[in-house]
């Protein structure tokens, strides 16, 4: 059956907050001066997985949870690609929650931006690892129970090269970051992006992100770890955006012999 | 001439060690040899015997009993003791037992002005004099071994040799080994001939989480990899290994993950990633007993099936059996070069006896022969990656080039993006099965050995050749009328007219597998090559031995 025509771009819903990170992310890139034929935009399965779809890009969308390890072993081929993972909470920190911190643990150089808008909205609304305790769902129905995954903190114990948060909502600050996160030259960076989600998730709205974030002051020193992981860990009425964290450990490829000496391209 | 000696003792107290040294000593007096292991899967203690076969022509597999048996514990005496063959001797690490050869190893290499760690010397000394050799060649290769570490390690190890021979004394000249012969001087297992032959051929990403018994294919490839520039990396899991080399074949890389059966269950989901979004990977299962976690160190032949439908959906693959050492590296460079012509996985299943089978073999390619990586250098602006063509294989480019190569787990258009339009669903899944064709006209036809009018026929694939195949020389020696087939590529199955002829004379049909269904009859009979056979299966976790095949099939 020909559906080409009912199968039309892009598949989110209106008022979505991956249509502001998309735009933000072509932006970002334009600033950056990202070659788009060197760039590899790799992400798994969800909502957010489909945005490599609708940018200029080379595309590895590959299977649920395994977007990091795909991106590794691309990495791994090629050091002279920009590898951009751009996925969802689900299939960053469920699914693949252990590539995730593996990818931070070897620091290995892919940028890794997350949408986070703390639900699953492919398979309509049942909680993802960073839900809230008591998120009511119609799988958690008496509320989650389980506490939330803390991704930043994770990363800024694995002494990733780059932890970073941003929101959907505040398009300049989530472009500055991105820019951040795509001018580091080496090693993995974390860009987490709080996201509503309008169809299923009614209690981390826009409104509800909008009220909270709040810009990390600029006197942070983000190489300061034991001030990074204060700030991961604070989450409720007010929720840290910015750099939070920078490593000054060398990248996997800059230390891996088969890569060291042949940056430049293909090896 | 032909003659087993087996070591046995406990793990850690260097059955293995003891093992190389001798079947090396031997190997370069061009004597034909065959190392076989039989260990558990423990670090320290158990019951762990290898096996040096030594013999006046090329011998394929190990011997069910032992001529001498080398026992280093109690246990090892007593429980191998009654497998010995006829006119078999014990030598025994101790003081003196009746029936057996007694010698203190670590006491006499200390006697003899050696560290403990030359009780191995010892032993080979005493088992050189006791099969009719030349101490002054095991001295030779003790030379040649130890000159890295000096003088001293060099003549010291030569003295505990000499004392060893010594020490046994009335017994020297038991048994008469050949004095030499033209084998070839250096060794191979299969694991090492895996590895090298990737090396060689241009894989350039290698990723495994460790597994026995594909583990020694993985330090190999480890050992050579700064030498040959590969990025050999360990994964947190089997997943993420899959995973890494689908990502590093998109980008160019001929790629390849190492495992055994249990590891590539997790891999599945990656496998059809790769039949998806044709990707040329190739993954070696080096098998061994199941389900689960089953007997780690054992051997079988049970993951064909499983090999066979590995992943969800329906793709296309090639799957390779070696029967040998030589045929370890063979198909493991034609695997990668199957992947790449076809854009699809392609699979080595080998095994534990395989992988740790040492013969002898004249040293392997050792400077880069790249394969052919098929790979499109110079796209069009518009280059769609899965254009639709007439033998489903689409010019493949890689990303970095002029063109944008997107690519998808989803079903996707021929400019690779996500679709759910049935039509180009059912475009793309006909262009990937079309490549089906592909792999069976380059699919290997099965060796056949024996006489050709044979009455009775074993049919084996993968490890099981070198069993089979001294069954047969066993059978023919003793007038009977039999052959083999033996088939190093298990998927797409293709018999030719050789094998056609064979099995149409054949008066008896016998399947030789490692396993308790002889999945590979099964695989026979449903692709029309087969009618009904009999089925000669082994799956106590131990290799076939030609015995074991001569006594079923006698009549």
């Amino acid at each position: 059956m020909n559906l080409a025509k009912a199968d039309t771009q892009p598949a989110w819903c209106p008022g979505c907050g991956n249509f502001a990170i998309l735009k933000t992310l072509k932006r970002a890139l334009d600033t950056a001066g990202t070659d788009r034929t060197k760039l590899v935009l790799v992400s798994g399965i969800g909502q957010a997985a489909k945005l490599p779809h609708y940018l200029e890009a080379n595309v590895f969308n590959g299977l649920h949870g395994r977007a990091l390890p795909s991106a590794t072993g691309i990495r791994l081929a090629n050091p002279a690609l920009t590898v951009l993972v751009t996925s969802g909470d689900g299939d960053m920190y469920g699914e693949g929650g252990n590539h995730f911190i593996h990818a931070a643990r070897r620091n290995i150089s892919v940028k890794a931006f997350v949408h986070n808008n703390q639900v699953y909205g492919l398979t309509k609304g049942q909680a993802s690892p960073t839900s809230d305790v008591g998120f009511v769902t119609k799988v958690q129905t008496h509320g989650v129970i389980s506490g939330p995954m803390n991704p930043l903190a994770l990363a800024i114990v694995e002494d990733a090269a780059f932890v970073a948060r941003s929101f959907s909502g505040l398009a300049d600050h989530l472009h500055e970051m991105m820019v951040a996160a795509l001018a580091v030259e080496g090693g993995f960076c974390l860009l987490d992006i709080l996201q509503p989600c309008v169809s299923f998730n009614r209690v981390n709205t826009f409104r509800w992100y909008k009220d909270r974030v709040r810009p990390i002051d600029a006197s942070h020193d983000p190489h300061d770890r034991a001030a990074a992981l204060d700030l991961a860990m604070r989450w409720g009425d007010e929720i840290p955006v910015g750099i939070l964290y920078r490593s000054r450990r060398a990248s996997f490829e800059s230390q891996c012999p088969a890569l060291a000496g042949s940056a430049a391209g293909q090896h | 001439m032909d003659l087993n000696v087996r070591i046995a003792g406990e793990a850690g107290q260097g059955v293995q060690s003891a093992g190389n040294l001798l079947v090396a000593a031997l190997a370069q007096m061009g004597l034909h040899v065959v190392a076989t292991q039989s260990y558990m899967s423990r670090i320290r203690g158990g019951l762990n015997w290898f096996d040096v076969r030594v013999a006046d022509g090329p011998r394929f597999a190990g011997r069910d009993r032992a001529d001498l048996l080398v026992a280093l514990t109690d246990p090892a005496r007593e429980i191998l003791g009654g497998e010995l063959a006829d006119g078999g001797v014990v030598l025994y690490d101790g003081a003196s037992v009746d029936g057996t050869v007694a010698i203190d190893f670590e006491a006499a290499a200390e006697e003899a002005g050696g560290e403990k760690v030359m009780a191995n010397t010892v032993a080979a000394g005493a088992v050189f004099a006791l099969l009719g050799c030349d101490i002054e060649r095991l001295c030779d290769y003790l030379g040649t071994q130890f000159k890295k570490k000096g003088d001293a390690v060099v003549e010291a190890n030569v003295r505990c040799a000499r004392r060893g021979a010594e020490l046994a004394g009335e017994h020297a000249g038991r048994f008469q080994a050949p004095r030499g012969g033209d084998a070839p001087t250096t060794l191979c297992n299969g694991a090492v001939a895996i590895a090298q032959a990737a090396a060689v051929a241009g894989a350039k990403v290698v990723t495994a989480y460790p597994m026995t018994p594909s583990t020694a294919t993985f330090t190999h490839l480890a050992a050579v990899a700064d030498r040959f520039g590969i990025v050999v990396e360990q994964a947190e899991d089997e997943i993420a290994a899959v995973n890494m080399i689908c990502g590093a074949a998109y980008a160019g890389a001929p790629a390849m993950a190492t495992t055994s059966g249990g590891g590539f269950a997790l891999m599945a989901e990656g496998l059809s990633l790769a039949g998806i979004m044709e990707l040329p990977i190739a993954i070696v299962i080096a098998q061994r007993p199941g389900p689960a976690t089953g007997l780690p160190t054992r051997t079988a032949q049970q993951d064909l099936a499983f090999a066979l439908h590995a992943g969800h959906g329906e793709f296309v693959r090639a799957i390779y059996a070696p029967g040998t050492v030589a045929q370890s590296y063979d198909l493991t460079r034609r695997a990668l070069a199957t992947a790449h012509r076809a854009q699809t996985p392609a699979i080595v299943l080998t095994d534990q006896f395989l992988q740790d089978l040492q013969t002898n073999a004249a040293p392997l390619p050792d400077e880069p022969d790249p394969i052919d990586r098929c790979i499109l250098t110079d796209p069009p602006a518009e280059y769609a990656r899965y254009a639709v063509t007439d033998d489903g294989v689409s010019p493949r480019a890689i990303p970095g080039g002029p063109a944008l190569v997107v690519c998808d787990s989803d079903e996707h258009t021929p400019d690779g993006h996500i679709t759910e339009d049935l039509d180009a669903h059912l475009a793309q899944q006909d262009k990937r099965l079309r490549k089906f064709d592909l792999l069976a006209a380059d699919a290997l036809e099965p060796e056949h050995y024996g006489p050709a009018d044979a009455e009775a026929l074993l049919i084996c694939w993968g490890s099981t050749y070198g069993p089979c195949r001294e069954a047969v020389d066993a059978l023919v020696a003793a007038g009977q009328s039999a052959a083999m087939l033996h088939f190093a590529q298990v998927w797409p199955v293709r018999i030719g007219d050789i094998a056609r002829a064979a099995i149409a004379r054949a008066k008896r049909i016998v399947s030789v597998e490692g396993n308790a269904t002889g999945q590979f009859a099964a695989l026979c009979r449903q692709q029309g090559a087969l009618a009904e056979c009999e089925l000669l299966l082994r799956y106590d976790g131990l290799p076939f031995t030609a015995d074991t095949i001569v006594s079923r099939i006698r009549p």
